[in-house]
């Protein structure tokens, strides 16, 4: 035990008798951690970013309808059936399940907008303003205007329909919608905002208004909606949590008329789930690269930086050193090296991290965002923490020196001290 | 993103299904008649340039909903009409235009008239089972259909034709064939099927209560039933009807469409 | 002493240390090829995905009446001297090689109606022959057939259309749309084939019928709202488009755009994809750079004895760090070609059909590979070849400074002392 305490100190004499190399060695090891973990942040960043984008406008990530609402959509299909449901009781039940993080309820309609001449098919959406801000963007994407006030018969609209209508800030527009009573709903509504979200498809149709008036427009009672859509704390996790949520429900309010239809974004967006999976096995790759060439500097430099001492080895084995007392010094040579440049390398990664993920740069001065597969996408490069990445890079980097270290010594010390003095 | 609400299959429209109801109105003489082809000729002839108003009453039932309304009717070939709802009072006043191709509706309660947008045309007609679509396609079976006598004889006593009316290959017809039956005595339709392509039945009408009304034999009840939702259904029964009542184009313009009378 | 001379010492001197000579080349070879590898991947993945946006999309060039890209009106429209003028253009390109494949389209937003329902679509006339080697669509076949030349009534849907419509092969159902006139005018057609892509807007909204039909239908002889111009790659894009605009130019009634221009969503999306690449390479080649770097400076360390002979044998400081600065030379230049030639029979040995990445997910999900194609075709940029082979150069040449300088400065006694 005592002689295992006198190589330590021996091996750690050693690296400091050649600071330059261990320098050298060590801006290696800590720089190709370095890197690993950030590459790895940066891919599980962009794919974050890629379901968050493509669940954030309007989808949500679970979203919560009657049973036999989709896929036809039938108007008259709102939770809990013709009564509807108590829908504050709903959503406290639901926002009570710990992965979730914020419900909100809506009502859709399929009707007309019209103004002056001009007449478009529309889908009118009944929010509660408050709590749609924050599962979805899109009221945040109002471009001129404010959100619509419940009860003074206000509507916003997406900037294409404008266009379409011609219509601005403060215009009328009839709004006219089929009714649960078989009528035809209509009154007069005034544009207080307009919304430019950039998915085409959505700043043509959509209509956005308090969810109140949209109900007393299809003449339907305040208890009924059509779908409640939350965001969930993990959003790669979210068919479990839907899973879990659907079950929760079941057994708090086994009453409830119909079973509810729980479904997470990757069963509404599977389109959106397959480019997820696909950039996965994209990044995999890329971390794939850079962890190889990681491991080969790393290697390398060990190797070389081992070699080159076989002379000195030579001379501490003529002087009557064991090969093997030789070899086990270069391991502990290796362990605290390893150990105190990947200690340094984690020390310089983990600020990097953390202030790239809280304050990712933002490229929309130079971009806009963009739709691609119906995902609207911003402009920002973040970085999310990966549990795995620091451990599995760590412990492969070390092992990696020490093997690097001790195969070179272990030849050293198979070649009689006489040669390798003389260099042959 | 997009979402589309699917217009309920129950909606889906029949080009030419207001053509046959005004049609059904007209009794010509059937003596002459031969053909499947000339009968229907005649009819579609003598429709031409007719003006007539009558009051209807129409009775909608749906899955989720029933309800009836009171309905003033001018009409002037097959190219013009003029409907105006009567009762029930919340909705008395909304009317709608269809001139040529295009629908507008008036809606009293914000003062405003609206054209019907393209995308919108095969969307439920003041919620019935028609599209605003069925008011509009200037479907004339002559051009679309061929027919045939598929049947001719005795059912229940009465002695009828059934033509059988198959689309022209080009024809802008979504059916695959449609079946019309008519009284051999007084040329009354009885009742008519609508078939999609695999031959199967999707809609039926069915003409019932035939009177005489300013002087003409007309079949004052018509039902319409969609095939895969056989307890809805959308009824018109005419109180009265009169023709020739001296309408001309001008009475179908958009400023008589917003007069409240 | 002659130029000659030292570079026999100095290749000498890389052999005699065979095994460090080897390690160090290790390091470029390996890095270089890893650059390239990635560099042929990305850029193929890019081109790709630039590639079957712009096929479902309105090509790499687009050629349409001014207003046409933002009202999508029919009014907006190539009349049929128009279209006749940019096919001439087309054919008589000075470098008609660029251009793969051209095609014209009469699209139009409609309604689609069937006995069972209707539902709003675009509808887009088209040259089945020409259509059929442009869009993808054409490829995403579920049943039945595309459209073929001297179709007239047929018509090639997206599967979620056909179910909403309940349609089947061969069966009917008509396309209502404003025609030029202004009149709402109906065109029936029959189901040829029905195509999935997986993208929900084209499944469930998106018609293909022959050009003629909608010419004819529409009321519009000869016309076109786009000529679509495909190109052997997007390196060619600014290129034809100039010289397409340029063969146009003195007419006021047609516009060339590239697809930065005209589907400014994809172009924001190549440009972030780019971002992130940049990043990614910068990382790879900081790691390799270092990787080379330090190979050389711990070599370095152990080689004072070395320079002390060399200057013992009579070579001057300056003369010494020649010696060693060719060394680097040679060793950079030799691996800087065994790197090119790795990287490119690597890449080009094993994944010239392309790397398969649906093989590599985790997840237990059926991919369908309807949106990307998950086969990378590696892609050799010329220029990127010479960029990453350059790049590794400089970096072996900057790198074998430092040793050279350390020789020139040597005390030749010091050196040949027992080293540490």
């Amino acid at each position: 035990m005592s002689s295992d305490a006198l190589w330590w100190r021996v091996a750690w004499r050693n690296l400091w008798r050649n600071a330059h190399r261990t320098w050298i060695t060590a801006s290696g090891l800590a720089f190709g951690y370095f890197a690993s973990i950030v590459l790895v942040g940066l891919t599980d960043g962009m794919n974050a970013e890629l379901v968050e984008n493509g669940t954030r406008l309007m989808v949500g990530q679970v979203q919560i309808h009657a049973g036999d609402y989709l896929p036809e959509r039938n108007m008259h299909r709102t939770i809990g059936g013709y009564g509807g449901t108590d829908v504050e009781s709903l959503l406290t039940r639901i926002e009570d399940h710990p992965d979730i993080e914020h419900a909100t309820p809506r009502l859709f309609g399929g009707g007309l907008l019209s103004s002056g001449e001009r007449t478009v098919a529309g889908l009118l959406l009944g929010v509660d303003a408050e709590r749609e801000v924050h599962v979805s963007t899109l009221l945040a994407t109002l471009d001129e205007g404010r959100l619509p006030r419940g009860g003074a018969f206000e509507v916003v609209i997406g900037q294409e329909m404008a266009r379409q209508l011609e219509a601005g800030v403060g215009d009328e527009v009839v709004v006219v919608v089929p009714a649960a009573d078989g009528s035809m709903g209509n009154d007069l509504f005034t544009v207080s905002g307009i919304f430019q979200t950039g998915t085409p498809g959505i700043d043509r149709d959509y209509a956005v208004l308090p969810l109140a008036d949209l109900q007393s427009l299809m003449a339907m009672a305040p208890g009924r909606i059509h779908e409640i859509v939350t965001t969930v704390t993990r959003s790669r996790e979210t068919p479990a949590i839907a899973a879990s949520l659907a079950a929760a429900l079941e057994t708090t309010a086994p009453e409830d008329p119909e079973p509810l239809d729980v479904k997470p974004w990757t069963e509404l967006r599977p389109e959106l789930h397959e480019a997820v999976a696909l950039m996965d096995s994209m990044s995999f790759v890329i971390v794939i690269i850079i962890f190889a060439m990681a491991v080969f500097g790393v290697a390398n430099t060990m190797l070389i930086g081992t070699f080159e001492r076989r002379r000195e080895f030579a001379v501490i084995r003529a002087l009557g050193t064991t090969g093997s007392s030789v070899s086990r010094t270069v391991v502990y040579e290796g362990v605290m090296l390893g150990a105190i440049s990947l200690a340094a390398g984690a020390l310089v990664t983990w600020p990097v991290m953390v202030w790239w993920h809280r304050t990712p740069p933002d490229l929309s001065r130079w971009l806009r965002g963009f739709e691609w597969t119906g995902v609207q996408w911003r402009p920002v490069l973040r970085v999310e923490y990966s549990v795995d990445a620091p451990v599995v890079t760590g412990v492969a980097l070390f092992a990696t020196a020490i093997f690097a270290a001790a195969y070179p010594a272990w030849r050293a010390t198979r070649v009689p001290p006489a040669d390798a003095l003389a260099d042959r | 993103m997009r979402r589309t609400f699917p217009a309920a299959r129950t909606r889906r429209v029949l080009a030419s299904a207001v053509l046959l109801l005004v049609s059904a109105l007209w009794s010509p003489s059937p003596v002459q008649a031969q053909t499947a082809r000339e009968i229907l000729e005649q009819v579609d002839q003598l429709l031409r340039g007719e003006s007539s108003r009558g009051r209807v009453t129409m009775s909608i039932a749906t899955e989720h909903w029933a309800r009836d309304l009171e309905m003033e009717v001018w009409s002037l070939g097959t190219e013009h009409s003029l409907v105006r709802v009567r009762s029930p009072a919340r909705e008395a006043g909304t009317s709608t235009l269809k001139a040529g191709r295009e629908v507008w509706n008036y809606l009293p309660r914000v003062d405003r008239t609206i054209k019907v947008p393209p995308a919108m045309m095969m969307g439920s007609w003041m919620g019935s089972h028609f599209t605003n679509d069925d008011l509009v396609r200037e479907s004339s079976i002559v051009d679309d259909y061929d027919f045939e006598i598929a049947f001719e004889g005795a059912r229940d006593g009465v002695e009828v034709w059934e033509f059988e009316l198959i689309p022209k290959p080009d024809a802008p017809v979504v059916w695959g064939s449609v079946e019309y039956e008519v009284r051999k005595d007084d040329m009354m339709p009885t009742h008519v099927e609508y078939f999609d392509e695999s031959g199967e039945l999707v809609r039926t009408m069915v003409f019932s209560e035939y009177r005489r009304m300013d002087g003409r034999l007309v079949p004052a009840r018509m039902d319409v039933v969609p095939a895969d939702k056989p307890a809805e259904r959308t009824t018109l029964v005419y109180h009265d009807l009169e023709f020739d009542v001296g309408l001309d184009e001008s009475f179908f313009s958009l400023r008589n469409l917003r007069a409240r009378r | 002493m002659r130029a000659l001379v030292l570079l026999r010492l100095a290749a000498r001197s890389l052999g005699r240390n065979l095994r460090r000579s080897v390690l160090t080349a290790a390091a470029m070879v390996l890095g270089l090829a890893l650059l390239i590898f990635s560099r042929a991947l990305s850029d193929g993945g890019h081109e790709q995905w630039i590639e079957s946006a712009v096929r479902m999309g309105t090509g790499h060039v687009a050629v349409q009446a001014p207003l046409h890209l933002e009202t999508g009106r029919l009014e907006h429209r190539l009349d049929s001297s128009a279209v006749a003028r940019v096919v001439g253009a087309l054919d008589a390109l000075p470098n008609h090689d660029a251009v793969r494949t051209w095609t014209a389209r009469m699209s139009v937003d409609g309604l689609a109606s069937s006995a069972a329902s209707a539902v709003p679509v675009r509808i887009e006339g088209v040259d089945p022959l020409r259509e059929a080697s442009f869009s993808d669509v054409g490829s995403k076949l579920q049943e039945g057939r595309y459209l073929e030349s001297g179709d007239r009534l047929h018509a090639f849907v997206g599967v979620e259309l056909a179910r909403r419509l309940e349609l089947d092969v061969g069966n009917r159902f008509v396309l209502t749309a404003q025609s030029a006139a202004g009149d709402v005018e109906g065109q029936l057609v029959r189901v040829a084939g029905t195509f999935r892509t997986g993208v929900a807007e084209l499944d469930e909204g998106l018609v293909h019928v022959p050009i003629e039909t909608a010419r004819s239908w529409l009321g519009t002889p000869g016309a076109a709202t786009t000529v679509a111009v495909l190109l052997d790659t997007s390196l060619d894009t600014e290129r034809v488009e100039s010289q397409l605009a340029a063969a146009l130019d003195d007419d006021d009634g047609i516009r060339v755009m590239g697809w930065r221009e005209a589907a400014p969503d994809l172009d924001s999306a190549v440009r972030i994809d780019d971002y992130g690449d940049y990043i990614f390479h910068i990382v790879l080649f900081a790691i390799v750079a270092l990787a080379i770097l330090n190979s050389v400076l711990i070599s370095v360390l152990g080689r004072r004895r070395e320079f002390g002979i060399l200057q013992a044998m009579g070579l001057t400081g300056a003369q010494t760090g020649i010696v060693v600065f060719l060394e680097g030379l040679l060793l950079t230049a030799a691996s800087g070609v065994l790197g090119v030639v790795v990287g490119f029979l690597f890449t080009w040995g094993l994944f010239r059909d392309g790397l398969d990445f649906s093989a590599l997910m985790t997840s237990d999900m059926s991919f369908s590979g309807s949106v990307i194609d998950p086969v990378v075709v590696p892609f050799f940029q010329p220029r990127q070849l010479v960029v990453s082979a350059w790049s590794i150069v400089i970096i072996g040449t900057v790198a074998s400074l430092y040793p050279a300088l350390r020789a020139s400065r040597l005390d030749p006694a010091e050196a040949m002392k027992f080293e540490q």
